[in-house]
């Protein structure tokens, strides 16, 4: 895998496959991720130990976090430094768990890369980190700071009026030993075969060895300052000198892998030097003065621009906290082309209409390029919104969209500003990256969490995290809504678990448990009640298309799936937002993502898939833009929950697995399921479908004939995240310390090949205990 | 007239629980069927020895029902 991916050595079993040794498993056992979880049990319990002899600071109430030898860092929310130490801690561990009171973090050759890479030295983490803890830093977490930062960061790649620049800048530059150092540092690379061949020796350059020397601007609004004295801060340089060398643009992806840490060990950072970029045409955008970023869309920003550069790299904001606006501001500052990339035409619609939106964007300097319209800017420089799947396709196109790609690979974009990162395949981001040609890279996403472990990919394909956002607190700041979330337990009637029971009807489980009468009478009840009582809007999400026909078809309800045309769609959705008679509409899994649907306040999940901790995410993401006044919405006002989210669930089956394991990453991110047993109430009795026995048998009759086909998930071309969970192709790595989550890593084992020095990498001992009941039997 | 007599096991359950127990004798060959009458749906009479037998399916399955999240 890329660079970054030295894990800690009690790690190494599973980051050991950087060298590529990339195995295909079986299906059954991609599927679980039991036997992992079981190893992950170990590992810890192995970590358990006496910290009772670490000694406490004296004035250790007034310091915010605790710091463990093994890299984990807990923080007290409660603290009077609570906000200082969040924003620092986020920039330079990964959040792992974030309840109300206490956060856990980990601290990882990921996050210390980020960190680096948004411009903090190596003293200043320490420095920082040993001033909020309430103990003495231990040794092995200084050692691993400095262990893991020392290459990163020191050498830049920039791209100047269209000229590739290795460039080796470092804050402490005017130190005359570290000079000679960083010389050094140019020069190791050069000895490299590969990058010596790719420099251009320029002329007019100066210094010794013909590297350019130049100045530039020191870290602008380093926040971590106020946090040391005035006498730690040696980071707040002016001016820094900085040498670089030119390198061929042809080589730059060969420069650029030669610089991983399986090789040369310094990765790259890529930066863009907009505003000396003379080349390319400026488009002229504003942000419009209405338009006034959210303190942590504004430190997003920060993080991105610190320097007067901007820095490729991921932000990651909960659905509704504004992450448009965050991508338009961006635009806005670089003031070059754009290319904007969506998941879907629907999405493409909304980001055209949140560029006019946000900024003063010409409707002549703005287009879009779906399958249903292809526009044309005038000028030589503009914005292009199109989806993944239209610049990546590899078919044949028409003469006019040829034409409308020919243009987009010619042309060089200011900024790639890709939305839902998480959700497109690996695959068709290389595609799509090595298509365009782009100086600065901006992905955008809710949940940085997959069930594959793609993560860790886009670390090395776009960049890493610039900053992530505590759900909870812009909850408590009132920026996305208040959500209930609840699990409602609904039994299966008699006649529907026998047949679940059956092993005949394995292939149609799932249908058994969504269909099931009880589950369609709860689903029914808070549609009434939720429209009747509180006039809210809703949306009920359904996997399963068999069951969100029949729902819907039965509750007379709109609905809108994968072959539901975009001009449907659009009327559907138009009608939800505006007619006072539309309140509750019914989606499958294309309302998971990028479907703005800033009405709705209430969301009825009836079934699901599987166990996507991703998916739960973005569904209820759907709900978290904040609305009503303000004050209303804050803890103690009017309305201290203003959304709610239910997950019918059907009791004593497979969906209670499922269901409690698609929690945990809104549970990691603070928030709790209350779990509602009697819904509907036992006095609801014909009111509700499916009252009488002779009802709910002609329903299960319907379940029961219907093919296997029929009563499947329904699969959509943009979901390959999931798709490749049936697959079963896996590749080694680690997604944990990326995605924040820490959740579930797959199960895979090597098949055959020995390892060499790889030796940590044993094939676990299998417990047939410990196995998934589906496989128990198997290998044994 | 003849009064007989049989010793057995009488489970009160809920309604899907006293399935999976219909549903698991009926799994078994006819030598080893245990339910000696089902008396509603939330009540069944069996053989005394399968006490521990129906603990542990049941416990089973609610284990491959029920995530617990990796600590």
């Amino acid at each position: 895998m890329g660079h970054g991916e030295k894990g800690r050595p009690a790690k190494k079993h599973k980051s050991s496959a950087k060298e590529g040794h990339r195995k295909i498993t079986e299906v059954e056992d991609a599927f679980f991720g039991e036997e992992v979880d079981d190893d992950r049990d170990g590992e810890r319990e192995g970590k358990k130990r006496d910290f009772s002899k670490l000694e406490l600071k004296p004035d250790h109430a007034n310091r915010p976090l605790w710091a463990c030898a093994d890299g984990r860092i807990f923080l007290e929310t409660f603290s009077t430094l609570y906000k200082q130490a969040y924003d620092f801690l986020i920039a330079i561990a990964e959040p792992v768990c974030r309840p109300e009171s206490m956060h856990e973090y980990n601290l990882t050759p990921h996050s210390l890369y980020a960190a680096v890479s948004v411009g903090l030295a190596t003293e200043t983490i320490i420095a920082v980190l040993s001033k909020l803890s309430k103990t003495k830093l231990p040794k092995e977490m200084v050692d691993f700071i400095h262990a893991s930062t020392a290459n990163y960061g020191k050498v830049k790649l920039v791209l100047k009026k269209n000229r590739y620049f290795v460039e080796s800048p470092f804050p402490e530059a005017s130190d005359s030993a570290f000079t000679f150092w960083l010389c050094t540092v140019l020069k190791k690379l050069l000895k490299d075969e590969v990058i010596s061949r790719a420099r251009i020796n320029s002329e007019g350059s100066n210094g010794s060895d013909g590297f350019t020397i130049s100045k530039s601007i020191g870290e602008i609004g380093t926040v971590h300052q106020d946090l040391l004295n005035g006498a730690e801060v040696a980071t707040a340089v002016e001016q820094k000198e900085t040498h670089a060398f030119e390198i061929d643009p042809s080589q730059v992806e060969n420069v650029k892998q030669r610089c991983l840490p399986n090789a040369l060990n310094y990765p790259m950072l890529e930066e863009y030097d907009f505003r000396n970029d003379t080349v390319n045409p400026d488009l002229n955008m504003d942000l419009k003065p209405e338009a006034q970023p959210r303190p942590y869309q504004e430190k997003s920003l920060t993080k991105m621009f610190g320097n007067g550069r901007a820095r490729s790299g991921i932000i990651v904001l909960p659905c509704g906290a504004g992450k448009s606006l965050v991508g338009v501001s961006a635009a806005c500052r670089i003031k070059k082309s754009c290319l904007c990339l969506a998941t879907n035409a629907v999405s493409v619609d909304q980001w055209a209409f949140q560029f006019k939106l946000w900024s003063s964007i010409g409707d002549d300097q703005i287009c879009r390029f779906t399958s249903d319209s292809k526009e044309r800017f005038r000028g030589n420089a503009g914005v292009v919104v199109t989806t993944y799947n239209m610049v990546a396709f590899g078919g044949k196109r028409s003469e006019e969209s040829e034409k409308i790609i020919e243009e987009i690979r010619n042309r060089e974009w200011g900024l790639l500003l890709m939305d839902e990162v998480h959700v497109v395949p690996a695959h068709m981001f290389r595609k799509v990256i090595s298509l365009t040609k782009s100086h600065c890279k901006l992905g955008l996403t809710a949940t940085l969490v997959r069930e594959d472990e793609r993560i860790t990919d886009l670390n090395f394909l776009i960049g890493p995290k610039l900053y992530e956002a505590n759900w909870l607190d812009l909850v408590k700041g009132g920026f996305i809504a208040n959500v209930q979330c609840a699990e409602v337990w609904c039994p299966m009637t008699k006649e529907f678990f026998a047949e679940y029971l059956k092993k005949e009807n394995s292939k149609k489980k799932q249908a058994l448990y969504v269909m099931n009468p009880n589950k369609f009478r709860a689903c029914e009840f808070l549609i009434r009640f939720h429209e009747q009582q509180r006039g809210d809007k809703i949306i009920v999400f359904a996997d399963n298309l068999f069951a969100l026909t029949e729902y819907a078809m039965k509750l007379r309800k709109p609905m809108i799936y994968g072959a539901t045309s975009h001009v449907e769609r659009t009327k559907i959705l138009g009608a939800f937002k505006t007619s006072k008679e539309v309140n509750t509409i019914f989606l499958s899994k294309v309302g998971d993502n990028s479907i703005d649907i800033p009405e709705a306040n209430v969301i009825i999940q009836i079934s699901s898939h599987a166990g996507s901790r991703r998916q739960e995410a973005q569904r209820l993401g759907r709900i978290l833009r904040a609305k009503g006044k303000l004050q209303d919405r804050m803890a103690g006002g009017k309305e201290e929950y203003n959304a709610f989210f239910y997950s019918l669930v059907s009791t004593d089956t497979q969906e209670m697995y499922y269901s409690s394991k698609r929690q945990q990453f809104l549970i990691d991110q603070g928030y709790s399921f209350k779990v509602i047993t009697s819904l509907p109430p036992p006095d609801t009795g014909a009111d509700l479908s499916y009252h009488s026995l002779d009802e709910q048998l002609a329903l299960l009759g319907k379940v029961l004939s219907a093919g296997d086909d029929a009563v499947g998930l329904e699969q959509l071309e943009e979901d390959a995240d999931d798709i490749a969970l049936h697959k079963g192709r896996r590749l080694m790595g680690s997604m944990s310390a990326m995605s924040g989550a820490h959740g579930m890593v797959y199960m895979e084992y090597s098949t055959g090949q020995k390892h060499g020095r790889q030796g940590q990498l044993k094939s676990k001992p299998k417990d047939p205990a410990k196995r998934h009941h589906l496989f128990k039997k198997r290998f044994t | 007239m003849m009064v007989n007599a049989t010793k057995g096991l009488f489970i009160s359950c809920d309604i899907p629980m006293a399935q999976f127990i219909i549903n698991l004798n009926a799994s078994l060959p006819a030598s080893q069927k245990f339910i000696i009458y089902v008396l509603d749906n939330t009540h069944l009479f069996v053989q005394t020895h399968v006490a521990e037998m129906i603990r542990s399916a049941m416990a089973e399955f609610r284990d491959q029902n029920s995530y617990e999240k990796p600590t």
